[in-house]
């Protein structure tokens, strides 16, 4: 009985050459493909979660000397680079508007955007890095900076590597999915009646937003 | 439950109505200002304060993300089923692991942690 209901559907959409063989209609492949980006989503809620929690942990033991710690961190810089990523946030939503519109060089122009703003924000994180590794503020027994020096010191730049490195991984990945997105754009492959990738790819890169929302006042303000 | 099924029978499905540029301009704005408004507080001396209020401000702007930039406030019930039960289960992870900690014996704790406190008068840093 499906089946046949499938054949009428299908006769419905004969020229939508995105809709693959097993779903019935293009609005259940995209009902299914949202889903699956939410699901990985969530795993991606849990996997920093668990940094959060070993965050919480030590900075629960070691709250005096994690908080001279975190005023070691460049205000300024971080203030900055949460800027630019919600900035940068704000013009993937806006490639993903232009599409549905059908207005694909704006599309593109704000795909640009998005990927410079993400150049930008490693250039920053690795000056960052780079005023760590000078001072050596560094993880584990690598640790020889002498402006900080309770214990639990070396756990908070730990564990400040850690959730920033990992993070910044997810900008260098999502960067390059939108730069993917960005070429398949230029070719035209998207339309108002096709734009998923576009869609989901914006969806990586509002994660990447959120976890810095989160990462932000925890490292550098508390 | 007939809102619903008008709604599905409208000829723009559910997630891809449309609304104007000037929604995200608004987010995006928000989003800045409650930036500055961490910043700020965060300066400040509040004591036990700080903490309470850099996690509103944050869980405020990622819900400003995830509803409006996300578009989960369009979203399938599905979706959003997904997206709420992950974070409830990073709560749940956070609760167990506190709960623990907060009611062991200090002796099982790990050592060289000097600002466990037992009691709120107890916690002087050795190093203060």
């Amino acid at each position: 009985m499906s089946s046949s209901e499938a054949h009428a559907a299908a006769a419905d959409h004969p020229h939508n050459p995105h809709l693959a063989h097993h779903f019935d209609t293009i609005e259940k492949q995209d009902h299914a493909i949202r889903l699956g980006m939410w699901l990985f989503l969530g795993t991606e809620v849990l996997l920093f979660a668990g940094l959060f929690l070993g965050y919480s942990v030590y900075r629960h033991f070691y709250h005096h000397t994690w908080h001279q710690a975190s005023r070691t961190l460049d205000l300024g810089l971080g203030a900055l680079n949460t800027v630019v990523l919600i900035t940068s946030s704000f013009t993937v939503a806006m490639a993903y508007y232009f599409i549905k519109k059908g207005k694909t060089a704006r599309c593109a122009l704000m795909l640009v955007f998005t990927i410079l703003f993400a150049l930008g924000f490693l250039v920053v994180k690795s000056i960052e890095y780079s005023h760590k590794f000078q001072e050596g503020a560094l993880p584990g027994q690598f640790y020889h900076f002498h402006e900080v020096t309770g214990p639990g010191a070396n756990l908070f730049y730990t564990v400040y590597f850690l959730t920033t490195g990992l993070h910044a991984f997810h900008v260098i990945v999502g960067m390059s999915i939108l730069i993917w997105v960005l070429a398949r754009v230029l070719k035209g492959h998207f339309s108002p009646t096709y734009y998923v990738p576009v869609e989901l790819g914006g969806l990586y890169w509002h994660l990447v937003d959120l976890v810095w929302i989160f990462l932000f006042p925890l490292l550098y303000l508390i | 439950m007939e809102n619903k099924v008008a709604k599905s029978a409208a000829p723009s499905h559910g997630e891809e109505h449309g609304h104007g540029p000037g929604r995200y301009f608004v987010i995006w704005f928000i989003l800045l200002a409650f930036t500055g408004l961490t910043v700020w507080t965060g300066r400040m001396d509040l004591g036990a304060g700080n903490l309470p209020i850099a996690i509103t401000i944050a869980t405020v702007k990622a819900t400003l993300v995830v509803l409006f930039f996300m578009h989960l406030s369009e979203a399938h019930g599905s979706n959003r089923l997904v997206f709420v039960v992950s974070i409830l289960f990073a709560l749940v992870m956070m609760l167990g692991v506190f709960g623990d900690l907060l009611t062991r014996n200090p002796m099982s704790l790990p050592s060289g942690a000097p600002n466990f406190d037992v009691s709120p008068e107890s916690h002087m840093a050795p190093h203060e």
